[in-house]
């Protein structure tokens, strides 16, 4: 090899699973010669298309979107043109309007979105911290919000902690897997691929999902239920579970309370009422209840299908009342397994970047976590709960009291105006705030709308460590050498901070960082550079920093609980439809989904060569050929789907997969952005939107020649909108 | 014996990673240094969905291949364990894909101009990577190992086990 090439391994940017990558790079050309997955914890030496090819954007093909590298403003107030400047006018600028907004309107007029994708846990600590100590507020929180928000305030309730109780491994040991909402094949192959390995190994498989997706298609049992009846069904089994005295009684007494008021709620649910709501049958929901009930390797692996509604955190309550119920906690190959989409949401909770809990999930309330921090930090803290990035619309456009609203928006690596629900009311919030601030490795759709635009590094321009979905944190490493005027996201921060006139400490590298980090943070202190140099993955808890102490692999040992008294918390809710339900007008329901070779708002994905190659715009809806045959489509043909909030226009994949009357769209398309058409209704205590439920309708598109042109003229200009000036191929049929 | 890459369906969770594995096989590693519009997409391997079965469909490479025979241009051969089409001597006359039962073989076209202005369109299907890989690419990227390699001595050994099955069946 030539001197100048070198090894170097990272983690995947692109989700939970936390893959470990090679590359091979040519440092005196900055160039990857190649990148392939070896031996990780969670891995075995597999990967996907998306870590195999996936980090092409860092070669900004500028295909949808370009990398940003210089600093912007806006010198002359709101609307007017950004101009390029250096990083000091950039940092002096914001910190000068950050502090004229906090001090006409106080420090809780101001929010900030850490980023759970590539900056890291070092960024996610320096971006509550700044919002914190150096804003004085608890309004910072991130995207879990709109994904597994519900899984950690629903688990919180419960078991006392919001992760994955076992690792990824301990699934292909599983004996009965009860695969709920989560489309694992689509979302974490990797995780796929230890439930086929545990469905060869003699495990059972019972998956519920409206769609036969490939988990459906291996399953033993599918429960085809109809979609938002959740709670129906898991409340039901918990119904058998009990009447049937399937319990595991030594468990229930020893470690859980509630059961009284539990028993009283799920008596109502007997299968034959649920079997009603969910379109399953009663016996159906009792063999997946017995089955479940049968193993103490039981799992329940659940994703955005049961979170992403407005009774997400009532849904995670019961299913980890079941896992209580039959005992499957505290052992190996058992428990319940929330598993996190994007790369480093289980980090970025982790890090604190909640309004409820500081870092390590320490509760903002709690005075003596309170009084920690305001020691460490050198200031006094707030300990109000702040508020959630959900409600962004709700605390601007809707707030008539200017003096509680949100005035300036910090958001850093997120593209709400591309991910968030009810798009036309979130651009709407957007331009109502006084003040935006937009950092970011890509134009994305947030800029258009931001004031200032801080160009920051990206995932292989930086060090840093991820917390993969299942606890375990793993390094990342710099594998380029940045291009542009561009710097690390924590740096930015810092400098904003400094600017202000907080003495944020001047950290010469992550390591300085992360070592704050653990030494504030129990559950973590075990976890040094040093041991992640050595073992490469470390679950928390990891309390100690001596070489013995190697983390956990599950949770809730013994049957010993998170909670404040060790005892788990029965509880569930009763069951209520979705908000907005199918009506004459808008008569099928929507439901969002994703694709597999795409990732979060796609400015990354996008930017992939043979990932866009593979998928493209304007996206697709799936359909049955029921409904397709009513509305005359033909497959791969354009369609328009609206609903009471917005319109777009998409393919048509016609598949016998889903059921009449339900159709799904992935949300990472900008042209059929599906996101236009969402409610921005929440979940009540998650503040999580319920993506997966609303009404819609789908017209044909009698001119195909009009609408691929009008879908390439809005190519055109989203390319155009992100500074693109290279000539594009459009797309086609 | 022609060998043969086959996907277990059980084992298969529709990602298509082998799709992308083919074409940066054959395009080569300049594919992610080149203009994305300068190089045309063709895996040769075809993900199929039923309601029942997700798997990649790719060439058998049929020991008396339909396609050879069809080929009204000799641009098909067997040789060195495989059936390959010759792209310069192919004429796009479709004879081997209405012939191939397994729908493995597509007309594609290429980023090459004829003399007329009309991109260039040939024959296209799997060639188990000889002569751009070590190996079927595919094979190497599943993540779920869902594809393998059938060589002859594969196949005989599954023979005489099927064989030993069968006479244990009357025990
Ligand atoms: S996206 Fe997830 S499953 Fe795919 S390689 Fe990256 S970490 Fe692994």
């Amino acid at each position: 090899m030539v001197d100048s090439v070198k090894e170097i391994q990272t983690t995947c940017c692109y989700c939970g699973a936390g893959c470990q990558l090679l590359f091979t790079v040519d440092q005196k050309a900055n160039q990857i010669l190649d990148v392939h997955p070896v031996n990780g914890r969670t891995n075995a030496g597999k990967a996907c298309l998306k870590g195999w090819y996936g980090w092409d954007y860092l070669n900004d093909p500028q295909i949808l979107t370009k990398r940003l590298r210089e600093p912007m403003i806006r010198k002359d107030g709101k609307k007017s043109p950004l101009k390029i400047v250096t990083w000091d006018e950039a940092i002096n600028f914001v910190a000068d309007n950050f502090k004229k907004i906090k001090e006409k309107w106080g420090p809780n007029s101001f929010l900030a979105a850490a980023s759970a994708r590539g900056p890291g846990n070092e960024a996610g600590y320096i971006t509550q911290k700044f919002a914190r100590a150096v804003i004085g507020t608890n309004n910072i929180d991130h995207c879990a919000r709109i994904c597994h928000a519900a899984s950690v305030v629903g688990s919180m309730q419960t078991i006392g902690e919001g992760a994955m109780s076992l690792s990824i491994p301990e699934i292909e040991d599983c004996e009965i897997i009860f695969n709920i909402g989560y489309n694992a094949p689509v979302s974490h192959p990797i995780v796929a691929r230890r439930i086929v390995r545990a469905k060869e190994k003699g495990a059972y498989i019972i998956c519920a999902d409206p769609r036969i997706t490939e988990t459906a298609r291996i399953a033993d049992k599918h429960l085809q239920l109809k979609g938002g009846t959740n709670v129906a069904l898991v409340n039901a089994m918990a119904h058998v579970i009990i009447s049937e005295d399937l319990l595991d009684h030594e468990f229930v007494k020893a470690h859980t309370k509630g059961f009284d008021e539990f028993w009283a709620i799920v008596k109502e649910d007997t299968p034959e009422r649920s079997a009603e709501i969910c379109g399953l049958t009663a016996d159906d929901i009792r063999l997946a209840a017995r089955k479940y009930a049968s193993s103490k390797h039981s799992v329940i692996t659940w994703g955005m299908g049961i979170t992403q509604f407005s009774q997400g955190v009532e849904t995670v309550k019961c299913c980890c009342s079941l896992a209580m119920l039959t005992g499957n906690f505290g052992h190996y190959a058992c428990g319940t397994g929330p598993v996190r989409g994007q790369n480093n949401v289980q980090g970025t909770c982790d890090m604190g970047d909640l309004p409820n809990v500081y870092p390590g999930y320490q509760s903002v309330t709690d005075p003596a976590a309170q009084a920690k921090f305001e020691k460490a930090w050198g200031v006094k803290l707030d300990n109000k709960v702040g508020i959630q990035l959900t409600r962004i619309p709700e605390f601007v456009i809707h707030e008539k009291n200017p003096a509680n609203r949100i005035h300036a928006y910090y958001i850093t690596g997120e593209d709400p105006a591309q991910s968030d629900p009810d798009l036309e009311e979130l651009r709407e919030s957007l331009d109502e705030i006084d003040f935006v601030v937009c950092q970011d490795i890509f134009w994305n759709k947030t800029c258009l709308h931001a004031d200032a635009i801080l160009p920051s590094t990206s995932w292989g321009e930086h060090d840093g460590v991820y917390t993969s979905s299942d606890r375990g944190f793993q390094r990342i490493r710099k594998v380029l050498e940045p291009i542009g005027n561009i710097l690390p996201d924590w740096e930015i921060t810092c400098r904003i901070a400094r600017a202000m006139g907080y003495p944020m400490p001047h950290y010469r590298n992550t390591e300085e960082i992360w070592n704050e980090v653990i030494d504030l943070s129990p559950k973590f202190t075990g976890a040094t550079y040093e041991k992640l140099e050595k073992y490469v993955s470390i679950q928390w808890p990891c309390w100690d920093k001596g070489w013995t102490d190697k983390g956990t692999m599950f949770l809730h040992k013994d049957g010993y609980f998170a909670t404040p008294d060790g005892i788990g918390i029965l509880k569930t809710s009763p069951y209520h439809p979705p908000a907005e339900v199918e009506s004459k007008d808008y008569p099928i329901t929507l439901c969002t989904v994703r694709e597999v070779g795409h990732y979060s708002v796609r400015t990354m994905t996008g930017n992939c060569r043979t990932l866009r190659n593979l998928e493209d715009e304007p996206g697709w809806v799936e359909i049955s050929p029921e409904d397709a045959r009513e509305l005359g489509l033909k497959h791969e043909e354009l369609v328009r789907i609206s609903s009471k909030r917005g319109s777009v226009i998409t393919r048509a994949s016609i598949t016998e997969r889903v059921k009449k009357g339900a159709v799904y769209m992935t949300y990472q398309w900008w042209v059929g952005a599906c996101n236009e058409l969402t409610i921005s209704i929440l979940d009540p205590s998650s503040k999580t939107p319920e993506y997966k439920y609303c009404a819609c309708k789908i017209e044909k598109l009698p001119d195909q020649k009009a609408a691929w042109a009008a879908v390439n003229k809005t190519l055109l200009d989203i390319r155009m909108n992100m500074h693109i000036d290279i000539t594009r191929q459009g797309v086609s049929a | 014996m022609n060998s043969f890459v086959i996907a277990n369906s059980s084992r298969c969770i529709g990602c298509r990673t082998c799709m992308i594995a083919c074409v940066v096989a054959h395009e080569g590693k300049r594919i992610f240094e080149i203009d994305p519009d300068g190089y045309a997409f063709n895996p040769r391997l075809f993900m199929v969905k039923t309601v029942k079965l997700s798997a990649p469909v790719q060439c058998r490479h049929c020991e008396n291949a339909a396609c050879k025979q069809a080929c009204t241009s000799g641009a098909i051969n067997i040789g060195n364990g495989t059936v390959s089409i010759n792209s310069k001597r192919c004429i796009g006359c479709k004879n081997c894909v209405v012939a191939c039962p397994f729908g493995a073989i597509e007309i594609i076209k290429t980023v090459e101009i004829n003399k007329d202005g009309y991109p260039r369109k040939i024959a296209s299907k799997c060639d188990l990577c000889q002569g751009v890989a070590e190996s079927p690419q595919c094979i190497r990227v599943c993540p779920t190992e869902a594809l393998s390699l059938v060589t002859e001595d594969i196949l005989i050994g599954n023979l005489r086990q099927k064989r030993i099955d069968s006479l244990n069946a009357w025990l």
